[in-house]
C-alpha cells in the first residue's frame, strides 16, 4: 500500500523533472547571449552584436504593442539606427520604472523611451543629441471646467508615470506641496478617462496622439508646463561611449537627409525632432 | 460595453506568451520543490549549523515579499557583484521564485514528515531498518501524501506569481496584456482575458490534484 503510493510518485516526478529540464536547456538555448560588460577589459563595438534598446512597449506612439507588434517613433529610428551602424538591434520591453535599473545593470545598452534630459541624470548618464523636443502638458477629461493649467492642480489628483520625470517636474513646481500625485505602471491616462484622478500630466506629442487615435473623452489643460528635450541614455563607460558616438553621428545624417523629418511625421502628423517646433511654455505655472 | 472582438482578437495573441508562463512555472516548481526537500529534512533532523541556516533563510524568504526579492536579485546584486550583470530576466525570475518558494514549500513539508507519527519510524529502526532506510521507505511516503494539499496550495500560488516577471522584463502573459491593454485602452478586456487564463491553469492543477489524492488515498479509509 504505501509502496504502491510511493511508486505512484516516481513516474510522475521523473516526467515532471524530465520536462523541465528540456524546458531549461531550451530556453538556454533560445536566449540570446548575453555580451559580458566587464568595463575592465578595453571593449571594442564590434559589428554584429546587438545594441539592446530598452523600452516599455506601452507608451503610445513612441513605443507600443499593437496585434504582438512592437511598432513606433521610437521602434522606426532605431530600425533606422541598425541600418547605418551596421548593427543588429534587440528591443527589450519591461515596466518604464525598471528600465533604468536595468540600464544599470547592463541588461540593456540605452533606453528609447522619450528620456528627458534632466539635470540628474545627465549626471549619471551621458545623453545623445536631442532627438525630440516636446512639452510637458497637463491633460484633463473633456467635461473638466476646473483646470485650466499647472495652477488649478492644488487639491486635486493627478496622476504620473512611476519614475518619470513628470513626477519630479511637479513636486519640483508644486512649492506648496497641495497636489496629490498618483504614481503608474501603466493605465494612468485612463484613470483620469474614469474620473479617479482630476489630470494627468505627459508629453504634448504623445498626448495629441492618444487623444486623436483612441477617441478618449481627454482635452489639453492650458499650455505645456516645461520644456523637453528627449534623449538616449547611456552608461559612463568605454564602450558605450564608443557607441553613442556612433549614434550621434548617425542620428545627425537622418537629420540631414530628411529621414528624421519623414518618421516624425508618419507618426505625429509634424516634425518633433526639430528646436522651435516646441509648444510656447505658459507663464503662469509660476506659483 | 464588453468588446468580444477585441477580447477574441487578444487571446490567441496571449496564448502565444503562454509557453513562457508555463515554462517559469514548471522550472521554479521542480527547482523550489528540490530546495524545499532539502531545507525541510534539514529542519527535521536539526543538522548542526545547516539548521540554524535554514532558519534564517526560511525567515528572510517567507518574511520579504516576492516583488522586493526580484529587485533585489535582478536590479540590486549586479551593482555588487559585477558577474551577475550576465544574468538574464529569465533566469533571474526563475531564481527568485524558486528561493521564494522553497521556503514555503520547506514548511509545507517539513509539517508533513511531523505529521507521520513518530512510532512509525520507531518501529522501523526496531526491525532493522537504518534511519535512511525508515525515511525513504516508511516515512517519505506517508509524508507525502500528506503534503499533497500543502504543496498544491504552493504551485498555484507560485504559478500566480510569474505574473510579477514583466517587473524584469519578461514579456509573459500578463505582460502582453498589460502592453496591448496601453495601446488599446481595452483595459477590462485585456485583464480579463489574462484572468480567464490563470484561472483555467489554476483549475487544471487542481483536476491534477484531485487525481493524486484520490490515488494516494486508495487503500486509505
Amino acid at each position: 500500500m504505501l509502496f504502491s503510493a510511493h511508486s505512484a510518485w516516481r513516474p510522475l516526478l521523473k516526467s515532471v523533472a524530465a520536462f523541465s529540464l528540456a524546458l531549461v536547456v531550451g530556453c538556454d538555448s533560445t536566449s540570446k547571449p548575453q555580451a559580458d560588460h566587464d568595463t575592465s577589459k578595453a571593449s571594442t563595438v564590434q559589428k554584429g552584436e546587438a545594441i539592446r534598446v530598452g523600452m516599455s512597449g506601452s507608451y503610445f506612439p513612441f513605443t507600443f504593442s499593437k496585434a504582438d507588434q512592437l511598432q513606433g517613433f521610437e521602434i522606426d529610428v532605431w530600425n533606422e539606427l541598425s541600418k547605418r551602424l551596421n548593427r543588429p538591434v534587440e528591443f527589450v520591453t519591461s515596466n518604464f520604472s525598471g528600465l533604468f535599473g536595468m540600464l544599470e545593470a547592463g541588461k540593456i545598452d540605452t533606453i528609447s523611451n522619450q528620456i528627458t534630459k534632466t539635470d540628474n541624470r545627465q549626471q549619471k548618464y551621458l545623453f545623445s543629441d536631442t532627438y525630440v523636443y516636446d512639452g510637458a502638458q497637463v491633460v484633463v477629461h473633456q467635461d473638466n471646467q476646473d483646470i485650466h493649467g499647472f495652477k488649478d492642480l492644488c487639491n486635486k489628483t493627478v496622476s504620473v508615470n512611476l519614475g518619470s520625470n513628470y513626477e519630479a517636474l511637479l513636486k519640483e513646481k508644486d512649492v506648496s506641496k497641495c497636489i496629490d500625485i498618483k504614481t503608474y505602471d501603466t493605465g494612468f491616462e485612463h484613470d483620469v478617462v474614469i474620473g479617479r484622478t482630476d489630470a494627468f500630466v505627459m508629453d504634448r506629442n504623445s498626448v495629441l496622439a492618444v487623444i486623436k487615435e483612441s477617441n478618449l473623452p481627454l482635452k489639453l489643460a492650458g499650455d505645456p508646463i516645461d520644456y523637453m528635450e528627449n534623449a538616449l541614455p547611456f552608461r559612463k563607460d568605454e564602450e558605450s561611449q564608443a557607441l553613442l558616438k556612433q549614434v550621434n553621428l548617425s542620428l545627425s545624417e537622418m537629420r540631414k537627409d530628411g529621414t528624421l523629418k519623414a518618421i516624425s511625421e508618419k507618426w505625429f502628423q509634424t516634425d518633433i525632432s526639430v528646436k522651435g517646433q516646441e509648444p510656447q511654455v505658459a507663464d503662469q505655472n509660476a506659483l | 460595453m464588453l468588446d468580444w472582438s477585441y477580447l477574441g482578437q487578444l487571446t490567441p495573441i496571449l496564448i502565444k506568451y503562454l509557453p513562457v508562463t508555463l515554462g517559469l512555472t514548471l522550472v521554479a516548481t521542480v527547482l523550489s520543490l528540490a530546495l524545499g526537500l532539502a531545507l525541510a529534512l534539514i529542519k527535521v533532523f536539526k543538522l548542526p549549523i545547516a539548521n540554524q541556516l535554514a532558519t534564517l533563510y526560511i525567515s528572510f524568504f517567507r518574511g520579504t515579499p516576492l516583488l522586493v526579492q526580484l529587485f533585489l536579485i535582478y536590479y540590486g546584486l549586479p551593482q555588487i557583484f559585477p558577474a551577475m550583470k550576465a544574468m538574464t530576466a529569465y533566469s533571474a525570475a526563475i531564481l527568485g521564485l524558486s528561493l521564494h518558494f522553497s521556503a514555503y514549500m520547506a514548511e509545507s513539508m517539513r509539517g508533513a514528515i511531523k505529521s507521520v507519527p513518530s512510532h512509525q519510524t520507531e518501529a522501523a529502526l526496531s526491525i532493522g531498518m537504518t534511519l535512511s532506510q525508515a525515511m525513504r521507505r516508511i516515512i517519505l511516503p506517508q509524508a507525502g501524501r500528506a503534503a499533497v494539499p500543502a504543496l498544491m496550495n504552493n504551485f498555484i500560488d507560485l504559478l500566480k506569481s510569474t505574473s510579477l516577471a514583466f517587473t524584469l522584463g519578461v514579456t509573459e502573459i500578463m505582460a502582453k496584456a498589460q502592453q496591448e491593454a496601453s495601446s488599446s485602452f481595452n483595459f477590462f478586456e485585456s485583464f480579463l482575458a489574462v484572468a480567464l487564463m490563470y484561472w483555467l491553469m489554476v483549475s487544471a492543477l487542481s483536476w491534477g490534484q484531485h487525481h493524486i489524492e484520490k490515488r494516494l488515498n486508495r487503500g486509505f479509509a
